[in-house]
C-alpha cells in the first residue's frame, strides 16, 4: 500500500465520508505491516502491531496527525519476529502476539526491550482473549495442520496443548484472517478469504463459532455471498451496543458494517 | 374436578398470604396447610430428587483461598465445556444458517486514487495508476479539467480480474515499444506487462513473479534490466527487462551495509551510473544477513551465461529467518550506489536528515539532464529536489508545497524533461497535477486532470487488513 495511515471513521460514515481522524508520518512509526488495530477503553489507548521494525506501539486513544507512540515494545529480549497481528485483554491487563514462531504475551503497559511474560508454543495467524471464560482463541490460515480454530486455557504457556480444535472439511474454513470473540455469548468470530472469486453456495467470508465446539463442525452462522457485496474479508471487529459487525475487505478496499443482533 | 380447583385457590391464597407482607401466625398456619404443610417452626426437608450423574470424579471441595478460587472456577468452567461437548459432539448434522444481508454502511473511496505517473511520449499520453480501484487510466498529456466539470473521462481504462492489477503502486512505459509495466505492491506478487493499447479487463501479455512487496521500478535500457524496491526484507531486486514467468533476478541489492529500510521509490541515473534508492526507514534483519542472495539458483556448468535461471525458491523466503527482536527504526533517507551495485555494499552516499524535510519518501525521480532529483514526499505534502549530488543532512534546493499547489499525500512523480514539466499523483485526490519543471512554493499547477467533482472528500483506505474498533468515541479504527 503506497500511502500507509491508521484511519478512524465515525461509526455512520459511509461511502467517500472522510475520516474523522488520521494517524500518519514519519514520527508515527507507523508502517505498512498493520493488520490488526484495538482500543482499550479503560486506558483509552491504541495498540498497533508492526511487522517489519517488530514492535508493538501504544498510541494515545485520541492520537491523531504525525502523532509519536506514547509506548513501543521493541528490542532483543522481545522475541518478536513479524507481528502484523496482535489483541489485548484489559480485564487481566495483557497484550497477546500471534507471531510466526509463538505466541508471546506482554503486560499491556509494557514499554521498550522487555521480555514477554508468557509464551505458547504455537504459530498462529490471529490470536483473541475470552476473559469470561478464561480462554485464548488462536486460528491459522494453513500451514501443515490446515486451517483451524484452536481453544487454550487463557494461560496456556509452553507446549501445552489447546483444549478444543475445529477444523476440517465441515468447517469451510480456507484461508482464516482475524479473530474476534463476543465473550458474554460464547462466540468466536472468524473472517477468511476464499480461493474462488465467484459465490460458490456455502461459500461465507465471516464464520460463526460457539466456544463449546470442537472437531470438524459448520459454523454457527455463515455470513457471505453476492448481498454483501464483500471480495475478499481481512479484518472483522464488534460493535455490540449497536449489535454491528465490522468487515474489513482488503479486495474491495472497503470496510463494511452489518447488523447483526443474532450474536449479541 | 371441585377438589382440583379448591386446593389450587388455596394454594393461590396461600402464597397471597406469604407474600404479602403482612401475615399473622393462624393466618400462617392456615397458609401452610393450605400448601399441606404443617409449621414446625424450623426448616423442613419437603422433597427429595436424585441429581443427574456427573462423568468423572465429584470435586472436592477447597479453601477460598486465591488459589482455590481459581480452582473451584477451572473445574466449574471444566464441567460445562464437558456437558456441552457431549452436545457438541453431533455438531456435524448442525444446521448452519447463512447470512446473505446487505450491509448496512460501506466506507469506501468510489473514485481513482492516483499512485504513480508515467508518460509515453510516442503518443503523447498519460498513463495514471489507480491504487484504489486497481487498473490504469489513460489520458491526453494535455487534458486539463474544467474547475466547473465533473471529471475528465479517460481515453482508456484497463482494469478487471484478469489484469492481475492489485495495490498498483508504480508503473514504467517501454520508450520504444510503449509497453506498460504494472507492479502490484500486495496480494498480486507480480509484475504484469501489456502492450501500448490495451483495454478493458484483458490478461497482461507478460508476467513474472517476484517476492512480496515490491513498490518502485527503474529500467536501464541500455542493458535491458529491470530494478525493483522490495520494501520487506529490504532489497533491490534486478530482473532482464524481459523476464518471464518464474524467473530469478539477476542481481540483488541486499544486507545490513547497504542501508536500505523500507526502500520504495527507486531511479536510475544511466548517465552517470548512478542508482537512487528512497527509504522509509524501517527493518529488520535476516539471519545470515540476506534473505534472497542465498536462495538464487546457481547457473549449470556449461550453460550459456545469458541463459535465464528459474527460480523455484521464491516461496521460501520465509521471515523465520529474521532474527527475532532485530527491528530497528531510522530516520528516512536516499541511498546512493554504484548502478551495478550487488549483495551488501554500503551506498555511495546517503541524503537524511532534519534538514532534508524527508516525510516518507515515496517514489522518485532522477532528471539526468539538469542533475536533479526529485522525491514526492508523502506526508510533506511536498515535492522535495535535491542536486543529485547531494550528501548529508543538506536541505532540498527547491520545495513545491502550499494549498495553491493542490497536493495531499503525494506518492507519484515524473519529470518530463522534454516539455519542461513535472507531472505528480498523490493519495488524497482524484488528480493528476502538472507544474513547470522548476515550480517552487506554493505555485498552482500548470493543469490539472481530475478524476472526482473537485470538492470531493476522500477516504485513502488501502488493503484494510484489520478493522477495530473504539467504543468510547463510536469510531471505526481501519489500519491500512
Amino acid at each position: 500500500m503506497g500511502h500507509p495511515q491508521l484511519a478512524a471513521f465515525s461509526r455512520l460514515a459511509k461511502e467517500n465520508t472522510p475520516p474523522t481522524r488520521v494517524l500518519a508520518g514519519q514520527n508515527t512509526l507507523i508502517g505498512r505491516n498493520q493488520h490488526e488495530v484495538w482500543h482499550e477503553p479503560i486506558r483509552d489507548e491504541l495498540f498497533l502491531p508492526n511487522g517489519i521494525p517488530q514492535s508493538i506501539q501504544v498510541y494515545r486513544g485520541g492520537a491523531n496527525g504525525d502523532e509519536a507512540p506514547i509506548r513501543v515494545i521493541q528490542g532483543p529480549k522481545t522475541e518478536l519476529v513479524h507481528p502484523l497481528r496482535m489483541t489485548i485483554d484489559p480485564l487481566n491487563k495483557e497484550i497477546i502476539v500471534p507471531d510466526i514462531l509463538s505466541v508471546l504475551v506482554f503486560p499491556i503497559d509494557g514499554n521498550g526491550d522487555i521480555a514477554p511474560k508468557r509464551k505458547l508454543n504455537h504459530r498462529a495467524g490471529s490470536a483473541a482473549v475470552d476473559p469470561i471464560h478464561d480462554l485464548l482463541v488462536l486460528v491459522s490460515a494453513g500451514g501443515r495442520t490446515g486451517p483451524s480454530i484452536r481453544i487454550f486455557d487463557r494461560t496456556a504457556s509452553g507446549d501445552e496443548q489447546p483444549r478444543a480444535v475445529i477444523s476440517g472439511p465441515h468447517t469451510g474454513l480456507e484461508s482464516t484472517r482475524q479473530i474476534t470473540l463476543n465473550p458474554e455469548r460464547g462466540w468466536i468470530i472468524v473472517s477468511q478469504t476464499l480461493q474462488n472469486d465467484e459465490w460458490e453456495p456455502g461459500d461465507y467470508l465471516v464464520g460463526v463459532w460457539s466456544i463449546n465446539d470442537k472437531g470438524d463442525v459448520p459454523p454457527r452462522w455463515k455470513i457471505g455471498g453476492p448481498k454483501t457485496t464483500m471480495v475478499r474479508a481481512r479484518g472483522v471487529a464488534l460493535n455490540p451496543k449497536h449489535k454491528e459487525l465490522i468487515v474489513g475487505d482488503m479486495v474491495a478496499n472497503a470496510v463494511f458494517t452489518f447488523y447483526f443482533p443474532e450474536i449479541f | 374436578m371441585g377438589a382440583k380447583i379448591g386446593a389450587s385457590l388455596l394454594l393461590a391464597f396461600a402464597a397471597w398470604m406469604v407474600f404479602s407482607g403482612d401475615v399473622r401466625p393462624p393466618e400462617l398456619t392456615a397458609a401452610s396447610r393450605a400448601a399441606l404443610q404443617t409449621p414446625l417452626g424450623y426448616p423442613q426437608l419437603i422433597s427429595i430428587e436424585p441429581l443427574p450423574g456427573m462423568a468423572g470424579a465429584m470435586c472436592e471441595w477447597v479453601p477460598t483461598s486465591a488459589s482455590g478460587r481459581l480452582q473451584l472456577i477451572a473445574a466449574l468452567q471444566q464441567e460445562q465445556m464437558e456437558a456441552r461437548a457431549v452436545a457438541t459432539s453431533a455438531a456435524e448434522a448442525r444446521p448452519t444458517t447463512l447470512l446473505d444481508r446487505e450491509p448496512l454502511r460501506v466506507i469506501r473511496n468510489k473514485y481513482p486514487i492516483y499512485s504513480a505517473v508515467a508518460l509515453d511520449f510516442a503518443t503523447n499520453e498519460v498513463y495514471l495508476q489507480d491504487e484504489n480501484l486497481f487498473g490504469l487510466k489513460v489520458f491526453d498529456r494535455l487534458a486539463n479539467t474544467p474547475p466547473t466539470a465533473a471529471f475528465t473521462e479517460p481515453k482508456r481504462v484497463v482494469s478487471g480480474r484478469k489484469t492481475q492489477m492489485d495495490f498498483n503502486c508504480a508503473l514504467y512505459i517501454d520508450p520504444k515499444s510503449g509497453d506498460v509495466y504494472s507492479v502490484s505492491n500486495d496480494i498480486v506478487d507480480k509484475i504484469v506487462v501489456f502492450p501500448r493499447n490495451a483495454r478493458g479487463d484483458v490478461e497482461p501479455m507478460r508476467e513474472f513473479e517476484t517476492p512480496h512487496m515490491t513498490f518502485g521500478i527503474g529500467v536501464d535500457e541500455a542493458t535491458e534490466e529491470l530494478y525493483l524496491t522490495l520494501e520487506h526484507p529490504p532489497a533491490v531486486l534486478v530482473y532482464r527487462k524481459q523476464a518471464e514467468g518464474k524467473e530469478a533476478p539477476i542481481r540483488v541489492l541486499e544486507g545490513p551495509r547497504t542501508g536500505l529500510a523500507d526502500p520504495h521509490g527507486i531511479a536510475l541515473d544511466t548517465k552517470n551510473n548512478l542508482l537512487f534508492v528512497g527509504n522509509k526507514g524501517q527493518l529488520s534483519f535476516g539471519k545470515g544477513g540476506q534473505f534472497f542472495t542465498p536462495l538464487l539458483p546457481q547457473r549449470p556448468a556449461g550453460a550459456s551465461p545469458t541463459e535465464p535461471l528459474q527460480w523455484d525458491q521464491i516461496g521460501t523466503v520465509r521471515r523465520e529467518n529474521l532474527i527475532p527482536g532485530s527491528g530497528e527504526f531510522h530516520p528516512p533517507s536516499i541511498t546512493v550506489y554504484p548502478l551495478k551495485a550487488s549483495g551488501d555494499t554500503a551506498p555511495l552516499r546517503v541524503i537524511q536528515g532534519p534538514k532534508t524535510q524527508l516525510n516518507w519518501p515515496a517514489h522518485i525521480f532522477v532528471d539526468e539532464e539538469h542533475g536533479e532529483l526529485f522525491v514526492a514526499n508523502d506526508i510533506g505534502n511536498s515535492i522535495l529536489v535535491f542536486r543529485a549530488t547531494d550528501d548529508g543532512d543538506v536541505a532540498p534546493t527547491r520545495v513545491l508545497k502550499g494549498p495553491r499547489t493542490g497536493l495531499k499525500h503525494p506518492t507519484g512523480l515524473f519529470v518530463d524533461t522534454k516539455n519542461n514539466e513535472l507531472w505528480v499523483t498523490d493519495m488524497g485526490t482524484s488528480s493528476a497535477f502538472v507544474f513547470a519543471r522548476t515550480a517552487s512554493g506554493n505555485t498552482a499547477p500548470l493543469r490539472t486532470i481530475r478524476s472526482a467533482p473537485s470538492d470531493t472528500p476522500h477516504v485513502v483506505i488501502g488493503n484494510p487488513g484489520g478493522v477495530g474498533y473504539d467504543t468510547k468515541r463510536e469510531e471505526i479504527l481501519v489500519p491500512n
